[in-house]
Formats: structure tokens, C-alpha cells, sequence
């Protein structure tokens, strides 16, 4: 199952698609939050890696929406915009939207680390 | 028989009549033979010194008048001197307290009378002495509260000529009172102001408003000039005439100095707003970045892909040096003071890329006038760029649900005007005239100062522009700003 990226940062999409298909798994990328949820709802995804701040949503309206579909993605937040114990975020964990943060900028292993505890 | 009763009749008619004239005088009337006996006496002396008529008609002065004011005034002698002379002696003052009432103040006059008489005519001043006494204690403190006021207060003849300058003229001014008394009072300005200060006091004559203006002072012990606020108001006569012109001046060093103090903390509450989308600007291009840096580590990687990763770094820190300028720039670009050719459309473009990064974190589309030449206004470029700032957050705070935010850019023959518009909450119909006051605020306590349109209102007067609002509630709000062209 390919993995969704969401960041309206052409080069944000160019970091983490390359180090997913490092190991050799497929990507798609949505700039928006509508075109993101237009792929959520005609793709089939394991896991969504989405920006908090996008240009016409916010992260967190997608990742509401995500959560609603039958095969839920697991979805992880990537943002600049908040930090780890920030109340939206632990809200939004605990509240089960999301299933972990990643604040920018990251390491590389630790969006590695993400993947592999997801596929297993 | 008939002509003499009617002579009697007559004579008494007239002493009847006198004695009524002289009883309704409200000045006391004495008349006094050579031995200093009195003859007659009106009725008010009776009232006043409180005798009766017949302990007073045929007595001798000594009698009737107190000791102390026949030794103080020498009456006596004065009486017999114009027996002596024949010369009458004029309003001399006299000072006199009958037994249980209040001192009373009179004028007296001896006025001789050809059959070996005289007659004292004394007048009850006391009250007159008290209101001219009371009138020289308002004088006197309206002279003190213009020689203790801290501002300039002067005050001129219909032509400008310099009759009164209080202390705090001599002080800022360095030349004394006397010095400048009737010399022209615009002497005292730049040569470039001099002809338009005398159109102030031309204009004076024929108005009944007051005029205000800023122009400089030359302070000559320094050979220096000061900027003063200056506000020119005629002096009117009881018929509305002019008759000279009140000038008040203040020193505008201390208030330029708080204004610059004022915008530059509004500034940071600005820049305080903004750090929320400039931390998530900022860290978008050091995520990519770090990244490509940990990329170009890993072993056996190809040249294209080393090339590439290398090209994105040097763009995301070009990137983040960008946004960290322009935010310097915001901050510092208040101290300089100095009104330069601006053009108007760079202004708006970098204010808007400022706050770009807020207006996306809250969802916020910027619609930018389409790109003319340039619009050239004269201005400083940084407090321009703060009233436009301030304009743009307001804007973008009103719509914390999104919305579009609109810029348009109208020229006309003489002035530009820009319209801010957005589709936030609005502004309620009775706070409309209110959002230019210092300290008001829509913001929740903590969250604003209240001092943002003020602020922006004072630079745009400054800039010789004008700044309204028109918003309904729930229907948006728009800002327009007329500057004049260069």
C-alpha cells in the first residue's frame, strides 16, 4: 500500500518521498487539503505523513476526515508549527486523530523509525 | 401779597425738593461753617455713621467724625485751608468704621460754597475698592498661570508684533521678554516660514478660529531652531473686533521621542503576532535542509543525487535568510525619520509577504492589486510599512475562520488611496469612530494594546494623509488609506 504525503512544500514532499522509497515503498503527494482528501478517498493508504498547516485546511480537519474512512490510515503529523507537548497535539493523540507527531526539522532515521513500527 | 406767598411757597417748594434730592444721594453730604460746626447733613451720613439729626446739625466736627479719622486724615485742616484758598481739594481716600459695622472705604471732597461755607461730599468706594482689588488678584493669577504654564504662550497686535512671551518662551527660546517685545514674532522663524507665518496673522484678523501648524523656532543663542506645534488664536474686543492674537507652542522633541517609543513597542506586539507563522516558515527549510544534509552522509549515493541535494540546502537557507531579512528589516527600519521618495506598491508587496506566512496558518487568501509601474509617494518607508502591517493583522485576526483579504490601489490626479477589505467579523456600527483611539481594542485582555490604529493614524497624519474605516457587523471591514502622489 503506497504511503501519502501532505505538505504544500514541493521540497518537503522531495525529502520525505525520498526517504520512504529508500526502502523501497510507494508514495503519492497532495500540496492541498482538498486534493489530499480527494486521494484519501480514491487511494487505498497505510499511512499519511500530513503537514498541520496547509494552505486552504488544517492538518488536523484532514487527518478528522482520515479517520472516519473504513480502512482508517494511520497518520502522522509533520509540523513546524507545533511542538511535541503542545496541547493540540497531545488533544489530537488522545483523541485518537492522529497516532504520532514529528516536529520539523526531523532526522531521517527518526521518519524510518516511524515506518517500521507502522508496517510491522 | 399773592407775588410774595407765591415767592414763599416757591422757596420752601425748592428746600423741600433739595432736601429730598440730597437725601436720595447715596453719598454722604455735609455742610460745614468757618468754625468747623455742621450746618446740615444728608441722610445717608446719618444712616452710615449711625447718628440722629439732632445730635449732628450744629455740632462740631470733632464731634461728629471719630478721632482716629480726623487725626489720620487732617480733615480739619484741609477744611480750613479751603476756607483759606477758595481751591476745592479732590477725591482723597478715607477710611472709615462706625461703631458695629464693617470698615468702609470713601472718597471725600471739599468743595467751598460762596457764603462762607463748605460742603464735604464723601463717597462710599468700599465696594469698588474690593472688585478692583479682586480684578487685580485675577490679574494677577492668570499672569501666573501663563508665566507657570510649560508651554509658549505669547501674545501679539493685529499686525504680529510681539507684545507678551512667558517664562517658558524665554526658556526654550533663549531671548528675554524685553528683548523680543515688539519686534515681529516671525523673525523668530525659518526664512521658509516666515511669509506663511504672516498669512497666519492676516488671516487672524478677519477669522474667529483657531489656526494649528508645526513649524521651527530659531533658538538664536545656539544658532539652532526647535520644532514647535503652534496653535494661533485671535483675540476678540467686546464689539468681535480682533485686536491681537493668542500663540501657544509646544515642544515637540518630547513627544516626537515618546511617539518613536510608543510605535517601536507596537511594533514588537506586532512582530509577537507574527512569530507564530514565521516559526513555521522558518522550520520548513531547515527540515529540508537537515535532511538533505543527512542524505549527501549516506554511502555510495550518485553524483545527480549529490548535486541535487546540495542545490535544495543552498535554496531552503537562501530561503530562510529571506524571511529572517525581511523580519529585521520590520523591526529596525523606525529609527530612520527622514521622508524619501517611496514606492508604494514595493511597500505593499513586502508587508504582505511578511505576513504571508500568518495569513496561511489561518487559511487566509491574499489578493494583491495587479502589478502596475510603481506609485511613488513621499514617505519613510518603515513607519509606511507598520501602518500597512498593522492594517494587514487586524485584518487577518478578524478572520480566525479564514477569508480572503483584498489590496486595492486607486491613483487619482493627486493621491493614492489603498483599500484594505476582508470578509472578517466586522466592525460594530458604534465602535467605528472608536478603532483610531489609543487603547481601544476588540482583543480579548493580553492579546492587544489597543494602540495599533492609533499609531497608524498618527504616521499617516504625519505623512499629510488621512485614514477611514467602513464595516458592517458580519460583513467585513474595510481600511482606506489616501496618501498625496509625489
Amino acid at each position: 500500500m503506497p504511503i501519502l504525503i501532505v505538505d504544500d512544500e514541493p521540497d518537503m514532499c522531495w525529502v520525505i518521498s525520498h526517504i520512504i522509497q529508500s526502502q523501497g515503498l510507494n508514495v503519492v503527494t497532495a500540496y492541498n487539503g482538498k486534493d489530499a482528501c480527494f486521494k484519501l478517498k480514491h487511494g487505498d493508504f497505510s499511512l499519511v505523513f500530513i503537514d498541520a498547516k496547509l494552505p486552504d485546511m488544517d492538518g488536523l480537519e484532514v487527518a478528522r476526515i482520515a479517520s472516519m474512512m473504513r480502512d482508517r490510515p494511520r497518520v502522522i503529523m509533520v509540523s513546524g508549527y507545533h511542538y511535541c507537548d503542545d496541547p493540540v497535539v497531545r488533544h489530537a493523540v488522545s483523541e485518537n486523530i492522529i497516532c504520532g507527531f514529528l516536529a520539523k526539522p526531523f532526522t531521517n532515521t527518526e521518519i524510518l523509525r516511524i515506518l517500521n513500527a507502522q508496517l510491522i | 401779597m399773592s407775588e410774595n406767598f407765591f415767592k414763599k411757597q416757591s422757596k420752601s417748594h425748592f428746600e423741600l425738593l433739595y432736601g429730598m434730592l440730597l437725601d436720595a444721594i447715596p453719598s454722604s453730604v455735609l455742610m460745614v461753617d468757618d468754625k468747623l460746626h455742621v450746618v446740615s447733613v444728608n441722610r445717608n451720613f446719618l444712616l452710615k455713621s449711625q447718628r440722629s439729626l439732632a445730635n449732628t446739625v450744629g455740632r462740631p466736627l470733632s464731634e461728629v467724625f471719630p478721632t482716629i479719622i480726623l487725626e489720620n486724615t487732617g480733615i480739619e485742616e484741609r477744611i480750613l485751608k479751603v476756607f483759606r484758598s477758595g481751591a476745592p481739594v479732590n477725591g482723597q481716600k478715607m477710611t472709615y468704621r462706625a461703631p458695629g459695622v464693617p470698615i468702609r472705604i470713601y472718597y471725600y471732597s471739599i468743595l467751598p460754597i460762596p457764603i462762607n461755607r463748605i460742603m464735604l461730599l464723601m463717597e462710599d468706594v468700599t465696594e469698588q475698592v474690593r472688585l478692583s482689588e479682586e480684578v487685580r488678584r485675577i490679574e494677577r493669577h492668570l499672569a501666573s498661570v501663563v508665566e507657570s504654564a510649560s508651554d509658549i504662550v505669547l501674545s501679539t497686535d493685529i499686525e504680529g508684533r510681539i507684545l507678551t512671551w512667558n517664562s517658558a518662551a524665554e526658556k526654550l527660546s533663549g531671548l528675554n521678554s524685553y528683548e523680543v517685545h515688539g519686534q515681529y514674532f516671525f523673525d523668530f522663524c525659518n526664512t521658509n516660514q516666515k511669509q506663511a507665518v504672516r498669512m497666519i496673522f492676516m488671516r487672524m484678523k478677519n477669522s474667529n478660529e483657531s489656526h494649528t501648524t508645526e513649524f521651527h523656532l530659531i533658538t538664536p543663542s545656539n544658532g539652532d531652531s526647535i520644532l514647535i506645534s503652534w496653535v494661533f488664536s485671535p483675540m476678540k474686543d467686546d464689539y468681535g473686533q480682533t485686536v491681537g492674537t493668542v500663540v501657544v507652542g509646544r515642544d515637540l522633541a518630547e513627544r516626537r521621542k515618546l511617539e518613536l517609543q510608543l510605535r517601536q513597542s507596537q511594533k514588537l506586539t506586532a512582530l509577537g503576532v507574527m512569530a507564530g507563522g514565521i516559526a513555521h516558515e522558518i522550520r520548513n527549510p531547515l527540515a529540508v535542509c537537515s535532511s538533505a544534509a543527512q542524505f549527501l552522509l549516506e554511502d555510495g549515493i550518485n553524483p545527480e543525487f549529490h548535486k541535487e541535494c546540495s542545490r535544495k540546502i543552498q535554496a531552503n537557507i537562501q530561503k530562510a535568510s529571506a524571511i529572517i531579512e525581511n523580519l529585521l528589516r520590520f523591526a529596525r527600519s523606525s529609527l530612520d525619520t527622514e521622508m524619501v521618495e517611496v514606492d508604494l506598491l514595493v511597500v505593499l508587496k513586502e508587508t504582505v509577504e511578511l505576513i504571508a506566512n500568518q495569513a496561511k496558518v489561518q487559511k487566509i487568501q491574499i489578493l494583491l492589486p495587479a502589478k502596475k509601474d510603481y506609485i511613488l509617494v513621499p514617505g519613510v518607508r518603515g513607519l509606511l510599512q507598520q501602518v500597512f502591517m498593522n492594517i494587514f493583522l487586524n485584518a487577518i485576526n478578524a478572520m480566525p475562520e479564514g477569508g480572503i483579504m483584498s489590496i486595492m490601489v486607486e491613483t487619482f490626479e493627486d493621491r493614492v488611496t489603498v483599500r484594505i477589505t476582508d470578509t472578517g467579523v466586522g466592525i460594530p456600527a458604534g465602535e467605528l469612530d472608536k478603532i483610531f483611539d489609543p487603547f481601544h481594542t476588540s482583543s480579548p485582555v493580553g492579546q492587544g494594546t489597543g494602540l495599533g490604529l492609533s499609531i497608524c493614524y498618527s504616521i499617516i497624519q504625519q505623512h499629510l494623509g488621512s485614514i477611514q474605516a467602513e464595516s458592517r457587523r458580519g460583513e467585513g471591514a474595510t481600511l482606506i488609506v489616501t496618501l498625496p502622489l509625489l
